[in-house]
């Protein structure tokens, strides 16, 4: 097995070098870094380094720790959190920092996860909000790129972006990162720029010590195979006829009905016998990571190299995530005031994905017959997984980032110019044989990248004066270049399932020297079946900020930061945007408890600015454009007319006008930090407001005029709330120890306006209401059932309808909210939240000598989701035998999850569609708590040492993760929902998972 | 010590001067650089300076034309599926549309309700119209002549999308100009004054409009945008699918002197435009009259194949082929044998007859005509217009009217005005095409009968039906409950309740409020 073989390697080549070389150098190390094993949530760093190099970076961690006090930002040792055998950075934070809200929609490995910091700044209606919505995540001072979600654009649906859909965070090894800091306000985020506007997450790398040293970290653990019921067609066919019984005479509720035949055929053993499919669905998965870390050199030049190896095995339907990574680190410093320091992190990602039929068919756009659905017997179902077998699905990606510093320190005056390269690419090849689809095979290849190359140049002018008065200066000017580009090629119908790949002629020229007519034509795939798109949005950023700290004897501080920034997807007329940012802190301990024994620190701060918001999309600088799409539902790609390309308006993305200003946000925080008892109560309390403004929101109107809406700019969105962090040490002894930390945001979102003063608009099954939250579904309240024809109301002749259709027996009972004997949208009602309320992490620490135990718990409350899943199935009969996406049944079709019996038997041929999910009956409170790491570890460092073996720190580790879910919600489970809070149970699950691992330095 | 200290600071100011003038020098600079034109979308500054963005402008009204008709299978859906003729096993939206209830909450209904892709054809034209003349003053190469056939197609399509629109919900907000960044809601209007004034444009529009393109026609001559003929020859409107159009409006009015004279214009000029009569095997053929574009496609919208211009979607194919025809178990809607036999009772149609023994004699219009579903397979072009089933890719084109149709509605006019004879010319003209002989009308047998019976069998599938079902209870005033329908606007779809939410002055239907 590989890991093993890896670890052989590693350990091989610790062992002798511990026992010989390392042996004698490490004597003056001993005392540098002596790191608790712990959690100490709240101590910012460790500042005992000589080495002259790191002292630069000391000072400015001084610097920013100082300035701290007037931010709220929580740092995190990654120590602890790469316990975790985690994929994504969003996996490793959740539940870990206050105000930071992490949403995992599947449990497959390496997909795309979401992060809020401190509330959604905008409706979630589309994948585009949610990508506007997302932190910006800082490594080393590189703002990471991430994929555009202009792939959508040409997609029918957003199930998965276009190409790889890898998250690409989840590139990013926490054992190469020093410290991991959640920005949330702006006093700390403001110098980061508009991209910062919901928040920085900053991941610190491992700087280089002089001193020899290696790392090896590494786990290797078990992700247990979920216990699921699986049901087969007897059962399905058994859980339909109910409905015959109640709705139908002879079985048939029309002439026409078409009861599907994979039900009605009891004796068919390929759906009536053994539903045993999850055997080939779910496993037992190995996961493991390692990673190797080299540092050394000396004061004035030095270096770090990691290499490290991930693999994630998903539990379900052979899921897998490969990660390679590679970093480097130089520092030198060849003149005393000369500091010059470069990084490479590359990242190679392999993903394999699900099986989903959706998300294939959504991919190939092409619906298949439906009407016999994958069967539940493993038999057959490994016919299935054998075709699948015979071509491919890679999804590579590379990431690659890194920075080249120089540094003058002149003193007082400092100047540092960067030069910051990110690079994301990934690969999507896909074959899919004839078999998988009724006799035509499908090739496709997509290659996409994301770049963003950073000229950065700061100066900083420190002044003390009298001693007591403290001045910071730091201009600072940034151009970011980024491009984001696609191309993607499909086709149909190949020749053969050998040649897998759609390869063109290239020959430019015939043998006998005339031009070939079929240069770059498809040879293996027909030309006519080989669609081709490529996207490309360039995005120019320039700022400018100047930024002045004032500190009187460290008492109180005092800092203001003006910016200009100009984007070249701003409109012309109105390129720049010029923002301030205030912040001050008091630190009330030194001014007036400097005697109080119980109160060992006190601070007082706040902040109040404003931020410019980016449009992710340059079309917005336009103003009335043009566009070559023209397509219609279901063919979203028409290319042209008559093989000609043509231009007209917007119309199905809507109209865009002049005078788009730049959206911003103001924000506002007020907090205190609190150590108590000898430091060993920390309380930390941050409360915030956030008002997004001048937000672009599609408002649906100008249907006369084509459009299916327009564009407009004046949306107000306010966040407020508040971050509660408590830390302490509870019990300290030198033999026992007990320290534990909470965590919790409260957030409350509400709509403030909208453009043109609208007080509401309704956006497919949304409503949006100034004043109300924008995470709240729009749905009719249910109270039941007609049972016969004289319970249905009638008023003035008039039988109560739904939408212009007379309700019958069998029809639900939703609620008249208007009582004008009409159902129709005026009936619904904005209810539940599909973000949560109250959402946080609790852990505890318990140490007994060189034991130490961890509990980790995370919790949402006040969310809510709907059902879907449960509502689909129960609306089967507009669910089945189509060729359309509504008809797709997966493997887990045959998988019972959730209370069949809480719901109403309607009459489900019924026009007014009885099983709609715009109603609470599928509304459930998705609140939960989750122990999600239970971990043990020993420290073998003293051991060893006993042994006279040179070690910084050996420590061995047992965890057990997501152990259990205490929720009420009947479905799945409540985390794994999409980001509009619909559970529609393609979300694979989240695997409890066992590891043992070690950590080692030496 | 002073010295120092005031060396240091002069040194500092030089330094902070030195960063000044950097900063300066970049701001400049940066200007350029937030200055770039999106490589996605076309900026207002880069449009309508050139021939080529007149063309783009001009297929872009023709392309956002075969958007509305096809998207959701709308022409289909208006015009056979309504009539209730045809039956959906599976699909519950088409259920509700074959029964008139088109109030039913489906996703296919709802859109089918909502006008706005017509509406993007309007205003797509009067943008063109508006902004043209950008393109003449600026480009020498856009001649008069490309003026004056532009203008006329754009006329044409617009006052056709008005009609199309009349038909399917009465009144209609009434728009003729674009309004550009300063929309107001408008009322519905009175179809009947649309239609007049579509008339009139459509006139207008047919006399400049050529019989051909790049074919030597005296309106249009040289090449059209540089292409010749082959390339044009289908996907543009010419002056007999003005005439074709101006005819079904006319019938539409109730207005059959026009109707006459219209069809009549066609019936004497189709062949100016290279348009023939269909033989039966070419109508059905897989790759006959409805595959890629030809001449004799009077008036329609082509999916070429040739141009990667087919699709899944938005072709008849996709609702009425299954198996045998394609690898579909069950078609989205079929014709019950019953149905099919009181339609196709003429012994020797070639679209359609059984023999004695009630064998089908042909398998052209049905295929597996005593399965469960008979499969309507008249039209079916799968892929580059072959028989291979396993692929539900299609490319036929979707066609507004043929001369078939045309020489029909003269028949309805003359047999309107009384010529019963000219009616008999007419219909029995397209009969003998079909293969039927010793065609004779009987005393009992009214001419409108035999008319509208031979309209169906002839136009079946071609979203014609609906419009002939209300033309022909207009005519024979027979049927109480059709006429219900027609004289309380239920012939009409519900306005989506979207529109009227977005657009305060907009009223539903009387009959589906």
């Amino acid at each position: 097995m590989r890991y093993l073989w890896l670890c052989f390697v590693v350990f091989a080549a610790i062992t002798t070098n511990a026992l010989t070389g390392l042996a004698k150098g490490n004597a003056g190390k001993k005392s540098k870094v002596k790191r608790p094993f712990y959690s100490k949530p709240y101590v910012r760093r460790d500042t005992t380094a000589k080495d002259s190099l790191l002292k630069d970076s000391i000072n400015i961690i001084i610097r920013h720790t100082l300035y701290n006090k007037l931010a709220d930002s929580v740092t995190k040792k990654p120590y602890d959190l790469s316990k975790f055998p985690a994929v994504s950075l969003q996996q490793l934070l959740k539940g870990q920092f206050a105000g930071l809200y992490v949403q995992e929609p599947s449990g497959e490995p390496g997909t795309v996860q979401n992060m809020f910091i401190r509330g959604v700044p905008m409706p979630l209606l589309s994948q585009r909000d949610v990508y506007q919505s997302q932190p910006l995540v800082v490594l080393d001072g590189i703002p990471l790129v991430t994929e555009h979600p202009f792939a959508f654009d040409i997609q029918l649906y957003d199930y998965n972006r276009m190409g790889t859909a890898t998250n690409p965070f989840a590139a990013i090894d926490m054992n190469n990162i020093a410290s991991v800091e959640v920005l949330k306000d702006l006093s700390a985020t403001a110098i980061y720029g508009p991209r910062a506007v919901n928040g920085v997450i900053v991941l610190t790398s491992k700087t280089p010590v002089a001193a020899k040293s290696i790392t090896f970290d590494s786990y290797i653990g078990l992700a247990q195979r979920p216990h699921v019921t699986t049901i087969n067609g007897k059962y399905e066919n058994a859980f339909r006829q109910r409905f015959y019984d109640l709705y139908t005479t002879n079985g048939r509720y029309s002439d026409d009905e078409n009861y599907p035949i994979y039900l009605s055929d009891s004796l068919n053993n390929v759906y009536s016998g053994k539903s045993d499919w999850s055997d080939l669905y779910y496993r037992n998965a190995v996961v493991y990571g390692i990673n190797f870390g080299i540092s050394g050199g000396t004061d004035r030049a030095n270096f770090r190299f990691s290499l490290g190896d991930l693999k994630n095995n998903g539990i379900a339907d052979g899921t897998m995530l490969n990660r390679y990574s590679a970093m480097f680190n130089i520092n030198m410093k060849p003149l005393k005031w000369l500091l010059f320091s470069t990084m490479v992190n590359a990242n190679r990602l392999d993903r394999q994905r699900n099986k989903y039929l959706r998300d294939r068919f959504a991919q190939i756009n092409y619906f298949p017959d439906l009407s016999a659905p994958l069967p539940p017997n493993k038999e057959y179902y490994a016919d299935y997984l054998a075709q699948y077998k015979k071509g491919f699905d890679n999804n590579k990606t590379n990431i690659v980032d890194g920075y080249a510093k120089i540094g003058l320190d002149l003193g007082k005056f400092k100047f540092t110019t960067t030069f910051n390269v990110d690079y994301n690419e990934g690969y999507r090849d896909v074959f899919y044989a004839r078999t998988l689809l009724q006799g035509n095979s499908y090739a496709s290849n997509y290659f996409g990248f994301s770049q963003r190359i950073m000229a950065d140049n700061r100066a900083t002018y420190d002044l003390t004066i009298n001693k007591v008065n403290d001045f910071h200066f730091e201009l600072g000017q940034s151009t970011q270049w980024d491009i984001y580009k696609y191309s993607n090629a499909y086709a149909y119908k190949g020749v053969n399932d050998y040649i897998k790949i759609d390869l063109l002629d290239s020959n430019p020229k015939n043998p006998d020297g005339s031009d070939n007519p079929n240069y770059l034509n498809p040879t293996a795939f027909p030309r006519e079946l080989t669609f081709r798109f490529l996207d490309k949005i360039k995005h120019n950023l320039v700022s400018f900020y100047a930024k002045t700290d004032y500190s009187f004897k460290q008492k109180y501080f005092l800092s203001a930061t003006v910016r200009a920034d100009g984007s070249s997807n701003a409109q012309p007329t109105s390129r720049w945007f010029y923002s301030p940012v205030v912040s001050a802190a008091w630190n009330i301990k030194k001014e007036l408890l400097a005697n109080n024994t119980i109160i060992n620190d006190l601070i007082l701060r706040a902040s109040a600015g404003r931020i410019g918001r980016l449009n992710a999309f340059d079309n917005y600088a336009q103003g009335p454009q043009y566009t070559a799409s023209v397509g219609y539902t279901g063919n979203l790609t028409v290319p042209g007319y008559n093989a000609f390309g043509v231009l007209t308006r917007p119309y199905s993305t809507g109209w865009i006008g002049y005078g788009i200003p730049w959206s911003y946000s103001n924000q506002l925080n007020i907090g205190t930090d609190a150590g108590l008892i000898n430091n060993r109560l920390h309380l930390s309390v941050d409360w915030y407001l956030k008002q997004e403004k001048n937000l672009l929101i599609g408002i649906p109107a100008f249907a006369e005029y084509g459009y299916k809406q327009s564009i407009e700019s004046g949306m107000a969105v306010n966040n407020t709330g508040i971050d509660v962090s408590v830390s302490a040490n509870i019990i300290q002894n030198t033999k026992f120890g007990w320290s534990s930390s909470l965590n919790l945001n409260h957030n409350i979102n509400k709509l403030k306006a909208l453009p043109r003063g609208l007080n509401q608009i309704t956006i497919d099954n949304k409503l949006l209401k100034v004043g109300s939250p924008v995470d709240q579904y729009w749905l009719l309240i249910n109270d039941g059932i007609y049972k016969s024809e004289s319970e249905i109301p009638v008023v003035n002749g008039q039988p109560l309808k739904y939408n212009g259709i007379a309700m019958h027996a069998g029809d639900p009972k939703w609620r008249d909210i208007n009582g004008n004997n009409v159902i129709d949208n005026n009936d619904k009602v904005l209810k539940g939240h599909s973000l949560p309320k109250i959402s946080g992490g609790y852990d505890n620490n318990f140490r007994y000598g060189n034991w130490n135990l961890n509990i980790n718990l995370y919790f949402n409350l006040g969310r809510d989701l709907i059902h879907q899943e449960m509502a689909n199935r129960f609306d089967f009969i507009n669910r089945e035998g189509n060729s359309d996406v509504n008809s797709v049944k997966e493997i887990t079709f045959w998988e019972k999850r959730g209370d069949y019996s809480k719901y109403p038997l309607y009459n489900p041929w019924s026009t007014v569609i009885p099983y709609r999910v715009d109603q609470d009956l599928f509304l459930e409170n998705a609140s939960f708590l989750k122990l999600r790491t239970v971990s043990i570890g020993y420290d073998l460092t003293k051991a060893m040492r006993l042994k006279k073996i040179k070690l910084t720190r050996f420590y061995v580790y047992a965890t057990a993760n997501n152990v259990f879910t205490i929720t009420p919600y009947t479905g799945q489970d409540p985390e794994l929902v999409n980001y509009d809070g619909y559970d529609t149970g393609y979300g694979l699950p989240i695997p409890r998972t066992y590891t043992l691992g070690v950590k080692m330095e030496l | 010590m002073k010295n120092d200290h005031k060396n240091h600071v002069v040194k500092m100011k030089k330094t902070l001067c030195i960063v000044l003038i950097l900063f300066t020098a970049a701001i400049t600079s940066c200007n350029k650089t937030l200055d770039i034109d999106s490589t996605r979308v076309v900026g207002e500054k880069n449009m309508w300076n050139k021939l080529e963005d007149a063309r783009a402008g001009l297929l872009g009204v023709y392309a956002l034309t075969r958007a509305a008709l096809s998207d959701n299978d709308g022409h289909w859906l208006y015009g056979d599926v309504r009539t209730g003729e045809f039956i959906s096993p599976n699909r519950q939206d088409l259920k509700a549309i074959s029964t008139n209830q088109l109030n039913a909450s489906y996703p296919t209904v709802d859109a089918l309700s909502d006008w706005t892709r017509f509406y993007a054809i309007i205003n797509a034209a009067n943008i063109f119209l508006e902004r043209i003349g950008d393109v003449k003053a600026a480009d020498k190469r856009y001649t008069e002549n490309y003026l004056i056939v532009d203008v006329a197609q754009v006329r044409f399509l617009r006052a056709f999308t008005y009609f199309y629109m009349v038909r399917i919900w009465g009144d209609v907000p009434f728009i003729t100009a674009s309004h550009d960044g300063k929309f107001e809601n408008q009322a519905r209007e009175s179809g009947s004054k649309i239609l007049v004034w579509a008339q009139q444009e459509m006139l207008k529009a047919a006399a400049d409009l050529p019989f051909v393109y790049s074919n030597n026609d005296v309106q249009q001559p040289g090449n059209y945008y540089n292409e010749d003929a082959t390339r044009w020859g289908g996907a543009l409107a010419t002056k007999n699918s003005a005439y074709a159009v101006l005819a079904h409006l006319a019938a539409w009015q109730g207005n059959y002197t026009d109707v006459a004279t219209y069809a009549k214009f066609v019936e004497d000029n189709y062949s100016k435009s290279g348009i023939n009569f269909q033989s039966t095997e070419d109508l059905t053929k897989s790759n006959g009259f409805f595959f890629n574009k030809n001449t004799s496609q009077m008036f329609g919208f082509n999916s070429d194949w040739g141009h990667v211009d087919g699709s899944v979607t938005g072709h008849l194919e996709e609702l009425t082929l299954a198996e045998p025809v394609v690898n579909k178990k069950v078609p989205d809607i079929y014709m019950p044998k019953d149905t099919i036999l009181k339609i196709f009772d003429m012994p020797k149609d070639e679209r359609f007859s059984i023999d004695t023994l009630g064998q089908p004699r042909t398998e052209r219009y049905f295929t597996n005509i005593n399965g469960k579903y008979p499969i309507f397979s008249k039209v079916k072009v799968i892929l580059g217009g072959v028989s291979d089933p396993t692929f539900r890719y299609f490319t036929s084109a979707l066609i507004f009217t043929r001369i078939e149709d045309v020489v029909l509605l003269r028949a309805e006019a003359l047999a309107v005005l009384g010529d019963v004879n000219g009616a008999v010319n007419e219909v029995f003209n397209i009969m003998t095409r079909r293969g039927m002989t010793d065609l004779t009308i009987d005393s009992n047998q009214d001419i409108i009968d035999v008319i509208f019976k031979e309209r169906h069998r002839e136009l079946m599938g071609e979203g014609h039906r609906w419009y002939d079902l209300v033309r022909y209870n207009k005519i024979k005033q027979n049927n109480p409950a059709f006429l219900k329908l027609i004289n309380s606007g239920g012939i009409y779809w519900p306005v989506s309740r979207k529109l009227i939410a977005q657009n305060n002055l907009l009223t539903q239907n009387p009959f589906w409020k």
